[in-house]
């Protein structure tokens, strides 16, 4: 079968696509449950721990990630679990209300694959934009940090040199 | 030594994010970006500097008129939130592909 990975905006949306080579019982169930989901789910290098994992409606996943030298404490509440198919949740974050998104997970099954759909839903499209915006703000700062710190470097190092 | 200012420089700060905001529109003069803002001309005047200094803008002049016209291709350069976004979810799948190849395996 073709490769079928896609990602796009659709207005308020970001939509990832992604063809799976397991039945999808088993895809289910590695999203669903702890000994699985720490195997993947965080960014690289980063480990994860499940405080508690409750996949039903107005219930929550709430765990740790460890990375960077510090714990990211992380809540993702289910507001719609159809076994198998549908997952529904809720990212509610420390910056208030309007940052909060909701992200749907499709399960489908193609010829003994599973097609992923994952639907992250934002308040609008101009959060989007904004979120943009800070992150190229935070970049900003982050090479700024960057370029101070090469120069205390070469200034060391000329000192060195003078010694 | 000399300061190179780039683009990320250029909008971590809101009034130049303003400004270029403004020049996406239309060009304008000095003392017309000014007047939207509570600053002095001469601070306005310094983030115009700053913007032509990375490329984002161009000063064009006309007689004794300063006019500053945006370049915004320039912004392309910015990795965006969007994208990191993308990359994070690329990355977990290519996780959760090969997790679910090595389960599959122990399985058989």
């Amino acid at each position: 079968m073709e490769k079928y990975n896609t990602f796009r905006q659709e207005e308020n949306m970001l939509i990832h696509t992604r063809i799976l080579d397991a039945p999808r019982d088993l895809v289910w169930e590695v999203w669903t449950t702890p000994e699985h989901i720490k195997e993947w789910w965080g960014p690289n290098g980063f480990s994860l721990t499940t405080k508690s994992m409750n996949v039903e409606p107005g219930k929550i996943w709430d765990f740790i990630m460890h990375g960077m030298g510090r714990d990211w404490d992380s809540k993702i509440e289910y507001v719609e679990v159809k076994k198998t198919s549908l997952l529904f949740y809720k990212h509610s974050g420390v910056q208030g209300e309007d940052y909060n998104f909701t992200v749907s997970i499709l399960f489908e099954e193609v010829e003994g694959k599973t097609l992923l759909t994952m639907k992250s839903v934002f308040k609008s499209k101009a959060i989007i934009e904004e979120l943009n915006r800070k992150v190229n703000a935070i970049e900003g700062g982050k090479q700024t940090l960057n370029r101070l710190e090469n120069y205390i470097k070469i200034l060391e190092s000329k000192n060195h040199k003078k010694q | 030594m000399t300061q190179t200012r780039d683009i990320f420089q250029a909008i971590a700060d809101p009034t130049r994010r303003q400004i270029i905001g403004m020049l996406a529109q239309k060009t304008l003069n000095v003392n017309a970006i000014a007047k939207e803002f509570d600053i002095t001309r001469q601070a306005v005047s310094l983030h115009v500097q700053f913007l032509n200094d990375c490329g984002l803008i161009v000063i064009k002049k006309q007689g004794r008129e300063r006019y500053c016209e945006a370049k915004l291709a320039k912004l392309n350069e910015v990795t965006d939130w969007i994208d990191q976004y993308r990359k994070h979810w690329d990355n977990k799948f290519d996780s959760l592909e090969n997790y679910l190849a090595k389960i599959q395996k122990k399985e058989k």
